[in-house]
């Protein structure tokens, strides 16, 4: 398989779409923090570092879902992935080296992203105000949200013999689940109550109408709450879907960073067995 | 005889249809074995089948003495060099690094051969040029340089002068002439451009409906497509003995038909014929070529 990772490597080198999205990732992690920087000499308000430290899992998603179907798609396209067969590499290695290149390309977007961000925010909004280790794993968060979104990924573009048709479906699967995940953040998010003012004319005289009103506060039910077990399925699909993930990352409200590396690790197992399974069997043309 | 490649029964299914049906074929090593039948005869099926691409639903095959069930039969394709159909290349790489490509795939130790092959294949010239800007021939040239990156003993070609003009279509088959000749490299062609076809093989196997429909040496073709004369009569056994007297030399096809070799007087023949109270019913004269053998062999319509 080494052959097959070396063979891969040295095309990303010259791969157009890799230099894109590694340049993309560099241009917005030094805009994010500046336009941050601009927005708090401007409106006033305080901007932390963090803040949108970990928002590149929401790019991160978008640009593997491109990266990865147009990479192993152009092997599909050109016929390349049979010279592969043909002179007798394994089909589970030739899917292997695939997924490891698109995981290393994910895992270095990233790092290109957190490299700009630092560089850029570091002088204009101080360092981090939250602790070291909840950075931290948020950071192993986010590059297992990577693999998992690379394994997705690899899966469709390795099945998938169209090189158009894969990337149509990548980035429609990217896009629903981070829709998904912004939709059940939405849903999550609503209060079970909400507060309704009432108010009650307390006066007599009709003429001191606005003198004697009286404001009163209850607590009324929120039709659009999520409760029982309904709330648990959502709260489940959002820790467990990469979309769910990416959002909870960039917005850093997960409590529990290491469930969500957990899951993104059976995403990757799943996604990659499945997808090996299926291959070993595909007729290639 | 040691064959490279031997098939046998050899069947493929894609749902309901047999793209392969039976199919027996053995390569023998040294030969340029043209692949002869129409399309969707199950040519690139069995070409599909001995490069790994695809499994085969029944039966099964051996490339060097290897059979495709056993493990090494991935260590015996690496002996092969293939173009199925289109050239695999990166068409957004030059042919020095589609090249290079290729020999990492390989594990090659160095790139030194690269300049050898691109020579051999003659793109020795092409520079940064990539390859989507390369015409049809340059293509299936790299191609081919691709699939003799890996210094193979033989050599499965599909197609390889569809679309080709004339020029590219000489230069291919000199290439695998020189191939095949200079460095012993075993060849199997597919092809329905029979006159190509022709030019270039040792051995000929008719493929049709999925199956092997004959098998034959270059020399017992020749002989098939000899020039003769193809006589139709009331009786063979007759026309025997009056062609024995002459000393005329021919073959008896059934109880009526045969067919006679050599210079023939036909006066003399019907008059002998006739005196013996023997019918001629035709006769016409049969210059056969690849093609009318091949047409005869599978039929104008449809074969079962």
């Amino acid at each position: 398989m080494s052959k097959l990772l070396s063979a891969n490597f040295m095309r990303l080198r010259k791969n157009k779409v890799f230099w894109g999205g590694i340049l993309f990732m560099a241009a917005a992690g030094i805009y994010y923090p500046i336009g941050r920087y601009i927005g708090m000499k401007h409106d006033g308000y305080t901007a932390h570092l963090e803040d949108g430290f970990f928002i590149c899992a929401v790019f991160a998603a978008v640009l593997l879902s491109v990266f990865c179907s147009l990479f192993v798609g152009t092997e599909y396209s050109d016929g390349t992935i049979r010279n592969k067969i043909i002179i007798g590499h394994k089909r589970t290695d030739l899917y292997l080296s695939n997924l490891l290149t698109n995981m290393a390309t994910g895992a270095v977007m990233c790092m290109v992203w957190f490299a700009a961000y630092l560089c850029a925010g570091i002088p204009l909004l101080g360092f981090f105000q939250v602790r070291g280790a909840v950075i931290l794993l948020l950071t192993i968060a986010v590059l297992l949200l990577s693999c998992a979104f690379s394994a997705l990924f690899t899966m469709v573009s390795m099945l998938n013999a169209s090189k158009a048709g894969a990337a149509v479906i990548c980035m429609l699967v990217a896009f629903l689940l981070l829709f998904t995940g912004t939709y059940l953040n939405a849903r999550l998010q609503e209060p079970e109550t909400y507060p309704v003012y009432d108010y009650v004319v307390v006066g007599e005289d009709a003429a001191d109408m606005a003198a004697g009103m009286q404001e009163v506060a209850a607590e009324e039910k929120n039709p659009h709450y999520v409760g029982g077990t309904k709330r648990k399925v959502y709260e489940f699909l959002y820790d467990f879907m990469p979309g769910g993930q990416a959002v909870q990352c960039s917005s850093m409200e997960s409590e529990r960073p290491h469930v969500l590396c957990l899951y993104s690790g059976i995403i990757f197992i799943i996604a990659t067995s499945i997808g090996m399974a299926v291959f070993r069997r595909k007729d290639i043309k | 005889m040691e064959y490279v490649l031997k098939t046998n029964g050899l069947k493929k299914r894609y749902g309901h249809y047999k793209a392969l049906n039976g199919l027996t074929m053995n390569v023998p090593k040294g030969s340029i074995y043209g692949f002869v039948g129409k399309n969707g005869a199950g040519k690139t099926t069995l070409i599909r089948l001995v490069c790994g691409l695809q499994e085969p639903t029944e039966g099964e095959f051996s490339i060097y003495g290897i059979n495709n069930r056993q493990k090494e039969i991935t260590k015996s394709r690496r002996r092969i060099g293939a173009v199925v159909e289109t050239p695999s290349i990166y068409l957004g790489m030059t042919a020095e690094d589609n090249l290079k490509e290729q020999y990492r795939i390989l594990g090659m130790p160095s790139f030194d051969g690269i300049a050898h092959v691109l020579n051999l294949v003659g793109l020795e010239n092409t520079g940064k040029k990539k390859a989507k800007n390369f015409s049809l021939g340059m293509r299936q040239r790299l191609g081919i340089a691709i699939a003799l990156a890996g210094d193979p003993d033989f050599l499965i070609l599909d197609e390889p002068v569809n679309g080709l003009d004339p020029q590219g279509i000489v230069e291919t088959r000199e290439l695998i002439l020189k191939l095949n000749q200079e460095y012993g490299i075993t060849v199997l062609i597919s092809s329905h451009i029979l006159d190509e076809l022709a030019k270039l093989a040792t051995y000929f196997g008719f493929i049709d409906s999925g199956h092997m429909v004959k098998e034959i040496s270059a020399a017992e073709l020749e002989a098939a497509c000899r020039k003769c004369i193809h006589v139709t009569v009331s009786s063979t056994e007759i026309l025997s003995q009056v062609l024995d007297e002459a000393g005329l030399e021919y073959t008896i096809l059934s109880d009526k038909e045969a067919n006679l070799f050599g210079e023939i007087s036909v006066t003399e023949l019907t008059l002998k014929l006739a005196e013996r109270h023997c019918q001629i019913h035709s006769m016409r004269e049969r210059d056969e070529s690849l093609e009318h053998y091949y047409i005869d062999l599978v039929g104008g319509g449809k074969h079962e």
